[in-house]
């Protein structure tokens, strides 16, 4: 057998590492190709340094509600109310700023204690008193409407508080438009190096320890593409104003939740009670007390959600709220979380958020039909649970090593597949005709079947490894 | 010189409402031995081991648990697991999303200050996966990607990591084929020479010979024998598992004579992805019209599994082989054609799969065939409650009116209503699963008696069933089943309790 190329061979390796682990690089190809799509209607004005910038501003509140539904997915429950929480939440801050002249950061806090105990009386119901989460959450997505238009007293209230208002609209420097930030390209090129330098340890410790680590072609690619795009991304804002503090407190929420459900023991239980309730309860983890901290956490979520509105659009309005949590919950489902539970990445939600503000973003901006938005908006989300299901039960695969096989069992897989075909026939055949002979047929059928799966099963689970000692011979 | 006693159970006692489950049950198990409880269906061995790992909380039951010289009291599962005790259910409790390494270590995190620590968790679940002798597994992998067998293990893994000195396995290779069988079963060999005691409930004798040192013996909730190493032997064990009479508890029907085969599968098999393997493996049966067939096997053989696979396969199994009604062939991939082609399917789970006990009794009874009581669409109510009136007084289900929910009518009423339900579909061919699983002896007698009136009307009927006396008592016929595969066929003037027990554990 003939080795094989070494550029087709990088290629076939890169092949195989996207389509096994296909779920977690959908969704980027997924962003890549609106991106470019939009870059292209727009006449390169979408990806232009201004409406990057604002592009991303305007994700942040969905960003956030999207970290903590992911949570809340996770765990098979769902949080309708969140959207006019986060609203009302809003405006309890700008009224207690604005009216009552309290404090931004009194405000903040009372707002904090009071969403702690929302999250924690939805706990309770959805846990303990075990009524459906939908119910318990649609119920309080009607309270907190009413509270919201309560507290502002049905009119909007603008913000004039130098300090709030410095959150949805301030950047972290005073960097004048056309030129470079120099802040934001110091951070860029600081989490490029922290990058490789985290990946090359990585490499180091698992040899240390012996665990296999992913090939190195594949490794460099990878440090490639991450950097190019941190690249990007930083050098589109710096070349306007630099970081926005929305920006700033989205990419802390997401990091820290981020180390949360990977890192921390709490965060693996919240996984371990959506996969398997029955069997996190038998291995000694308290399910009641989990989700209960699972809607805490999604009202805190909801409260940063809420003041990063209020400050960015610098009022607070009765008309504040609706459909975001559905923005929420399509950029979980979008970003790849399960309904099923168990299933979901705070990141991957994140992400999931920009596609849905890059389509409503993109679309505006290159003027189309503003009421098609929401058609195409829906069409995606569906799209993306079908690419769930269809990618579910992919198993890794060897391109390499199925090029080898594939040369290997090219005669067996010849003969299995006309025998195949000629008893398929027959088959076809007898049964229109009502044939005696159609009990036997069948039964060669099935094994016909077999053979020819089993030719496949070999050739799509053989590995470049089985090859290397035969590669020798030649 | 005897050894230490690791455990022992004193006169447990545990009740359900209206039936006592265990009846003074005394246990001891020798410290590194493997102890068996064998017994058959319903005969209290899961509850003993509910009992004994927390499931059931400390004075649920009478009676005390002894373990390491200690009265115990286990308000819990996680109290048996700090004790050493761990039981390894035949519901694995794995999370199919989460990586193999993670699942070894849920509920007992690798910590460091509330962090996890993932080197030391990757390292130990590596030495542990070692130790249960998973080499080829990779420990990224989600567990869910691997079979029931590798699952088996990676539990077994979780139990060292929790230091267990007592490790309890309900019917481990009950869902296991022969390869993964034997695996488990050096394992626990090799684990016994570790200094780890386990209990084994299993149905299959052989393991039994080939393992065991000691073993229990239960029957009706209570310990019949302890057997040491020395006195073990199939056909004793088997004697005193059965050991009760057959009394004539049966309607008495003719004799059944020869008939026409009206249903027949050929090389049938039904192959189930999810598992891996053939639940149902070549399967050859003939029924003949007016007879009754049973299908003899224990729990896990693939008795069920067969019936679902022949009623249009609502489990999606992979079905290769043919199954032939009257003389023609029939492709029956979903219930509604195997209905149309005459079969029906009275299920062992009548409530799960088998009535709607929120609705009432007409509506449950006239389910199976709709269009027989509507016209143009629409539903006729006065001639469905004429039909369901008419099965009602013919099956002698007992009840103020056709309007009741079914919730409300005792267990064996809700039976026969299943029953009506599908003789309303008028089918040729008549599939009972367990028909009189949980009711009480006088709602049997009358089921036996309308199984009797069935045949006698030309009806063919194939009858599961795990109690060999019904088995005995009913069928002109009965085929045995073991691991999915049918290992004999008996007229029942041949067989015997203990021939059908021996063919059914291999």
């Amino acid at each position: 057998m003939k080795k094989i190329n070494p550029v087709f061979k990088y290629f076939l390796t890169l092949g195989s590492m996207l389509r096994t682990n296909i779920r977690d690089y959908g969704m980027y190809i997924a962003l890549g190709a609106i991106f470019i799509t939009f870059s292209a209607m727009t006449n390169g004005n979408f990806l232009k340094p201004t409406n990057f910038t604002n592009l991303l501003n305007q994700t942040a509140y969905v960003s956030v509600l999207a970290v903590g539904m992911t949570l809340v997915i996770v765990t098979k429950q769902i949080d309708l109310s969140v959207g006019f929480l986060g609203a009302f939440l809003g405006a309890y801050v700008v009224v207690a700023v604005e009216v009552n002249d309290q404090s931004v950061i009194v405000a903040v806090l009372s707002a904090l204690v009071i969403t702690i105990i929302v999250g924690f009386i939805k706990g309770y119901f959805v846990a303990k008193v075990k009524i459906p989460a939908f119910v318990v959450t649609l119920a309080g997505m009607f309270i907190f409407k009413g509270l919201l238009m309560l507290r502002t007293n049905n009119r909007t209230i603008p913000t004039t508080n130098t300090f709030f208002n410095k959150i949805g609209v301030g950047y972290l420097t005073d960097n004048v438009v056309g030129t470079v930030d120099t802040l934001t390209a110091v951070v860029g090129f600081s989490l490029i190096a922290l990058f490789i330098l985290m990946g090359i340890l990585k490499r180091s410790k698992n040899k240390r320890l012996g665990i296999p680590s992913e090939k190195i072609e594949l490794f460099i690619t990878k440090l490639i593409i991450m950097s190019t795009l941190i690249f990007f991304i930083t050098w589109t804002l710096a070349r306007f104003r630099g970081i926005s503090y929305l920006l700033l407190i989205t990419a802390v929420i997401v990091v820290i939740y981020h180390i949360f459900t990977t890192q921390t023991v709490l965060g693996r239980r919240i996984y371990a009670v959506g996969g398997n309730p029955e069997a996190a309860e038998l291995s000694g983890i308290s399910v009641e007390k989990i989700l209960i901290i699972v809607f805490i956490s999604m009202g805190i979520l909801a409260l940063f959600s809420g003041v990063m509105y209020a400050s960015m659009l610098q009022n607070t309005s009765p008309n504040h709220g609706p459909f975001w949590e559905l923005y929420a919950i399509a950029a979980a489902y979008i970003g790849g979380t399960s309904a099923d539970g168990g299933v979901g990445k705070v990141v991957n939600a994140f992400i999931g958020s920009i596609v849905i503000m890059s389509l409503k973003n993109g679309m505006a901006l290159a003027a189309v039909n503003s009421n098609i938005e929401p058609i195409v908006l829906g069409s995606v989300l569906l799209l993306a649970v079908v690419f769930d299901v269809y990618t579910r039960n992919v198993r890794g695969a060897d391109m390499v090593g199925m090029h080898y096989a594939k040369i290997e069992y090219k005669e067996e897989y010849k003969n299995a597949k006309s025998k195949f075909n000629e008893i398929k026939h027959a088959l076809k055949k007898a049964s229109k005709e009502d044939n005696k002979d159609i009990i036997e047929l069948e039964y060669q059928y099935t094994s016909a079947l077999g053979d020819l799966n089993r030719i496949k099963d070999t050739i799509r689970s053989a590995q470049e490894e089985d090859y290397i000692g035969k590669l020798r011979n030649y | 010189m005897q050894k230490k006693k690791l455990l022992e159970m004193r006169a447990i006692t545990k009740t359900f409402p209206g039936v006592k489950a265990l009846d003074e049950v005394d246990l001891y198990v020798e410290e590194g031995e493997i102890h068996f409880i064998v017994g058959e269906n319903g005969a209290g061995k899961s509850t003993l081991m509910k009992v004994l790992s927390g499931i059931y909380h400390h004075g649920t039951y009478s009676g005390d648990i002894v373990f390491d010289e200690q009265i115990q009291h286990f308000h819990g599962i996680s109290d048996s697991v700090k004790a050493g005790i761990v039981i390894i259910n035949q519901e694995l409790a794995l999370f199919p999303e989460l990586s193999v390494y993670e699942n070894i270590f849920v509920g007992h995190e690798i910590q460091n200050k509330k962090f996890m620590n993932w080197d030391e968790t990757k390292r130990l679940a590596t030495q542990y996966l070692k130790m249960v002798g998973l080499k080829k597994v990779d420990i990224y992998d989600n567990v869910g990607t691997y079979g029931v067998g590798v699952q088996q293990l990676v539990e077994i893994a979780k139990a060292l990591s929790q230091n267990v000195r007592l490790l309890i396995l309900d019917e481990p290779t009950a869902a296991l084929n022969e390869d993964d069988s034997e695996r488990l079963l050096n394992l626990i060999v090799d684990l016994k020479k570790k200094g780890i005691t386990s209990i084994m409930i299993s149905h299959k004798l052989k393991e039994v010979e080939a393992i065991a040192d000691s073993l229990t013996v239960l029957r009706d909730g209570k310990v019949i024998c302890r057997m040491d190493r020395s006195e073990i032997n199939e056909q004793e064990i088997i004697k005193n598992m059965v050991g009760r009479e057959i009394t004539d508890i049966f309607p008495k029907r003719p004799k059944f004579k020869d008939g026409e085969v009206v249903f027949e599968t050929v090389h049938f098999n039904a192959f189930d992805t999810n598992k891996n393997r053939y639940v149902v493996n070549n399967s050859n049966i003939k029924v003949k019209k007016g007879e009754v067939v049973g299908v003899a096997g224990l729990m896990g053989a693939g008795r069920t599994e067969l019936a679902m696979s022949i009623f249009g396969n609502p489990l999606n199994y992979k079905i290769s082989g043919s199954t032939v009604v009257y003389g023609k062939v029939h492709k029956l991939n979903s219930p509604s054609k195997a209905i149309k082609a005459g079969i029906a399917y009275v299920s062992e789970d009548r409530k799960g799969n088998g009535l709607i006990l929120r609705e009432d009794i007409s509506q449950n009874i006239t389910l199976t065939d709709l269009g027989k009581i509507s016209k143009s669409g629409f539903l006729n109510f006065p001639e469905q409650a004429l039909q369901s009136e008419k099965y009602v007084k013919d099956l002698n289900i007992k009840t103020p009116s056709i309007f009741q929910q079914l919730k409300n009518l005792s267990g064996g009423n809700q039976q026969k209503v299943q029953v009506a339900k599908w003789l309303f579909a008028e089918p040729k061919i008549l599939i009972l699963d367990e028909p009189t699983r949980g009711i009480d002896v006088g709602a049997k007698y009358e089921i036996y008696t309308i199984i009797n009136e069935l045949v006698a009307k030309g009806m063919s009927i194939i009858m599961i069933s795990s109690e060999l006396p019904e088995i005995m008592g009913m069928c002109d016929r009965v085929y045995v089943i073991a691991e999915g595969v049918q290992t004999a066929e008996f007229n029942i003037e041949d067989a015997t309790p203990e021939k059908i027990l021996a063919k059914a554990t291999l």
